[in-house]
C-alpha cells in the first residue's frame, strides 16, 4: 500500500508527470515515423519483396537500376513539370484573390468560404466530379468550353493534355486555402504602415507592392515552401483520375513508387530506393529554400 | 470635378472586383453543384446533349442503385469508425503532449521537442513502404488497430496545442495544486475546459483529413470489407460504364456528411487553415 502511494507521489511531481503526458504521442511518432525512416535506408539496399527475411543485401544496385529505368526518369520529368506550373500559378493566383477580398465584409468572407470548399472533397470525389464535368459526351464543363469555341476534347485521355488537366484541378483545389492564409497575414499588417505610405502619396499598387508584400513575406515563404514540398509528393489526384496514364504521361514519382511497391509486384526494396531519392530531393529543396528565406528576410529588414 | 472622377474610378474598380470574385465562386461551385444535382437525374437526362444543370425530373433511383452496386453502407460505417476513433485519440494524445511541452519543465525537454520537430520534415511518401512492412510484421496489417494507432499522434497537432497552451495565464496550475488536484487532474479539470476552441479546431481538421484520406487506408487494408469511402467509391472511376447516375450519387453520398460539418463548423475550418500558415 505504502509502495503504491510512493509511486503515485513520484509520478505526481510536475517534472515526472510530464513524461506521462508525452509518452503516448512520442512513442507513436518514434515507432511509426522515425523507425520507418531508419528502416528505409536499409530496405533500399535490399531486394526485399514481401518478407524482409527473403531479401538479400544488394548494395547500391537498386539505385543503379533506377537511373537506367526510363520510366523513373520520366516520372521526375512529370513531377518537375507539375511543380513548375502548380507552385507559381497557385500562389500568384491566391495572392491576387487575397488582395481582392482581404477587407472584412460579409460578401468577402462568404466568397472566401466558398473558395475553401474543395478542401472538404476527397480526391475521389474531386476525381469523379472533374472527370465527368469535362467528359466530352455528358460533361457540362466541356460543353461550356465548346460554346466558347474550343473543339470537343477528352482532356484526361490525351497524352499531351492530361498532366495539364491534373495541374488545373490541383490549382483549383488549393488556391482558396492559400488565399485564406494570405488574407490572415494581410490583416496582420499594421494599418499605420499604410497610413504612412498614403502620406507619402502612394497609390494602391505602391501600397500593395511596398507595404503588403514585405509585410507578409514570411507567410509567403512558408506557403511557397510547403507548396513545393507538396508538389513533389503529388499522388492522390493522379491515382484517382488517370492512374498515371495515358502512356505514363501523368506518372509522378510517388505514383511510380506506389506502382512498383503495391500494384503489380511487391518490389519493396526497389521502390524504397526510389523513395530515398525523393527524400533527398525534398530535403535539399527545403534546406535551399529555407536558406533563401533567411537571407531574404535579413535584406527585407521590415520591422514587424 | 476631380473628386467625382476619382469616385467613378473607385466604383468601376469595385464592380470589377465583385465580378471577378463572383466568377471565381461560380468556378468553384459549378462542378460540385452539377455533380450533386446530377445524382438526382434520370438516366436519359444525364446523357442528353447539351448537358443540363438542374434535373428536368428528380429521381432517387441513382442513390438506391449505389447501395445495390457497392456495399456503401459498410464503407460509410468503416469511414465513420476510422474518423471518430482517430479524432478522439489524436486530440487526447496531442493535447497532452502539447501541454507538457508548454507548461511543465522536465529533463530532456528541448531534445525531445527537437526530435519531434525534425520528424515533421519526413514526408509520409518516403516512409510508407517500411511503415507498411513494420505494420505487416506486427501482424496488424488489414486490422483496425494497424490502421488507426499510427494516426494517434501528429507533430503538427502537438505543436498547435503547445502554442495554444502558452497563451493561457501562468497561475492556473498553482491554483490547482493548492486545491490538491493531481497533475493529471489539473490538466483535465482546469486546462482542458479552457481550450475548447483549440480542441474543436483540431477536431474539425482531423475529421476532415480522416474522412477524405485515400492513400493510408489504401495501403493498410486488403479485405474489401475493410474499405472506406474514398477507396470504395473508386470503383466507379475509369470504368467503362454507360450509366453515370450511380457515380454521381456515390460522390454525393461521400460528400454530404463532411459538408454538414463544414456548414456548422465553418469558422473552425477557417481557423485551422489560418493556423497552418502561422509561424512561431
Amino acid at each position: 500500500m505504502n509502495k503504491i502511494r510512493k509511486i503515485g507521489a513520484y509520478w505526481n511531481k510536475p517534472q515526472h508527470a510530464a513524461y506521462l503526458f508525452i509518452a503516448p504521442a512520442f512513442l507513436i511518432v518514434v515507432l511509426f515515423t522515425i523507425v520507418p525512416l531508419l528502416m528505409s535506408f536499409y530496405v533500399s539496399l535490399t531486394n526485399v519483396t514481401t518478407y524482409l527475411a527473403d531479401g538479400k543485401f544488394i548494395g547500391l544496385k537498386n539505385f543503379k537500376r533506377l537511373f537506367e529505368d526510363e520510366y523513373f526518369l520520366n516520372s521526375w520529368k512529370v513531377t518537375v513539370l507539375f511543380t513548375i506550373f502548380d507552385v507559381p500559378i497557385s500562389i500568384g493566383f491566391a495572392l491576387f484573390v487575397a488582395a481582392l477580398c482581404n477587407n472584412e465584409s460579409k460578401f468577402n468572407s462568404l466568397m472566401r468560404s466558398i473558395y475553401i470548399l474543395p478542401i472538404i472533397c476527397s480526391s475521389t470525389v474531386l476525381g469523379l466530379t472533374w472527370e465527368l464535368y469535362l467528359d466530352p459526351q455528358i460533361g457540362l464543363g466541356n460543353y461550356i468550353l465548346q460554346s466558347f469555341g474550343l473543339p470537343k476534347f477528352s482532356i484526361f485521355t490525351d497524352i499531351s493534355l492530361a498532366i495539364y488537366g491534373i495541374i488545373f484541378i490541383s490549382i483549383w483545389r488549393g488556391f482558396g486555402m492559400t488565399a485564406m492564409i494570405l488574407v490572415a497575414a494581410m490583416q496582420g499588417v499594421s494599418t499605420s504602415l499604410y497610413e504612412a505610405a498614403e502620406l507619402d502619396g502612394a497609390n494602391a499598387w505602391h501600397k500593395f507592392w511596398h507595404v503588403t508584400i514585405p509585410g507578409i513575406s514570411s507567410t509567403l515563404w512558408f506557403v511557397f515552401i510547403t507548396r513545393v514540398i507538396g508538389s513533389f509528393q503529388v499522388f492522390d489526384l493522379v491515382y484517382v483520375i488517370t492512374g498515371g496514364g495515358p502512356a505514363h504521361s501523368t506518372e509522378t514519382v510517388v505514383s511510380y513508387i506506389y506502382d512498383k511497391a503495391f500494384t503489380h509486384s511487391y518490389k519493396l526494396g526497389y521502390s524504397s530506393a526510389a523513395a530515398e531519392c525523393l527524400f533527398v530531393v525534398i530535403l535539399l529543396c527545403t534546406i535551399f529554400l529555407y536558406g533563401r528565406m533567411l537571407v531574404g528576410e535579413k535584406k527585407g529588414g521590415v520591422d514587424r | 470635378m476631380i473628386k467625382s472622377s476619382y469616385r467613378l474610378k473607385q466604383l468601376i474598380f469595385r464592380i470589377i472586383r465583385i465580378v471577378i470574385l463572383l466568377f471565381l465562386a461560380v468556378l468553384i461551385l459549378a462542378p460540385i453543384l452539377w455533380m450533386a444535382l446530377s445524382a438526382f437525374k434520370e438516366r436519359a437526362d444525364i446523357s442528353t446533349y447539351p448537358p443540363t444543370f438542374f434535373p428536368p425530373k428528380w429521381t432517387l433511383f441513382n442513390i438506391k442503385e449505389v447501395f445495390r452496386l457497392i456495399p456503401i453502407a459498410m464503407y460509410i460505417k468503416n469511414s465513420v469508425m476510422y474518423t471518430v476513433v482517430v479524432t478522439f485519440f489524436s486530440l487526447l494524445f496531442n493535447s497532452a503532449a502539447g501541454y507538457a511541452f508548454a507548461r511543465l519543465t522536465f529533463k530532456g525537454q528541448n531534445v525531445l521537442f527537437t526530435i519531434l520537430m525534425a520528424s515533421m520534415m519526413i514526408p509520409f511518401q518516403v516512409i510508407m513502404i517500411p511503415l507498411f512492412m513494420e505494420i505487416f510484421y506486427m501482424g496488424l496489417f488489414d486490422t483496425l488497430v494497424g490502421l488507426v494507432v499510427p494516426k494517434f499522434a501528429a507533430v503538427i497537432g502537438i505543436f498547435f496545442f503547445r502554442s495554444f497552451y502558452f497563451s493561457l495565464p501562468k497561475q492556473l496550475e498553482e491554483a490547482g495544486r493548492i486545491d490538491g488536484l493531481t497533475e493529471f487532474g489539473i490538466w483535465l479539470r482546469i486546462i482542458v475546459p479552457l481550450c475548447k476552441p483549440a480542441l474543436v479546431t483540431q477536431a474539425v481538421l482531423t475529421l476532415n483529413s480522416c474522412w477524405n484520406d485515400l492513400l493510408w487506408p489504401l495501403l493498410m487494408t486488403n479485405n474489401p470489407e475493410n474499405r472506406m469511402l474514398p477507396n470504395g467509391v473508386l470503383y466507379f472511376i475509369g470504368q467503362d460504364i454507360n450509366d453515370y447516375g450511380p457515380t454521381f450519387a456515390a460522390g454525393l453520398i461521400s460528400l454530404v456528411p463532411i459538408l454538414i460539418i463544414f456548414l456548422f463548423g465553418q469558422k473552425y475550418f477557417v481557423s485551422s487553415i489560418v493556423n497552418s500558415g502561422m509561424k512561431e
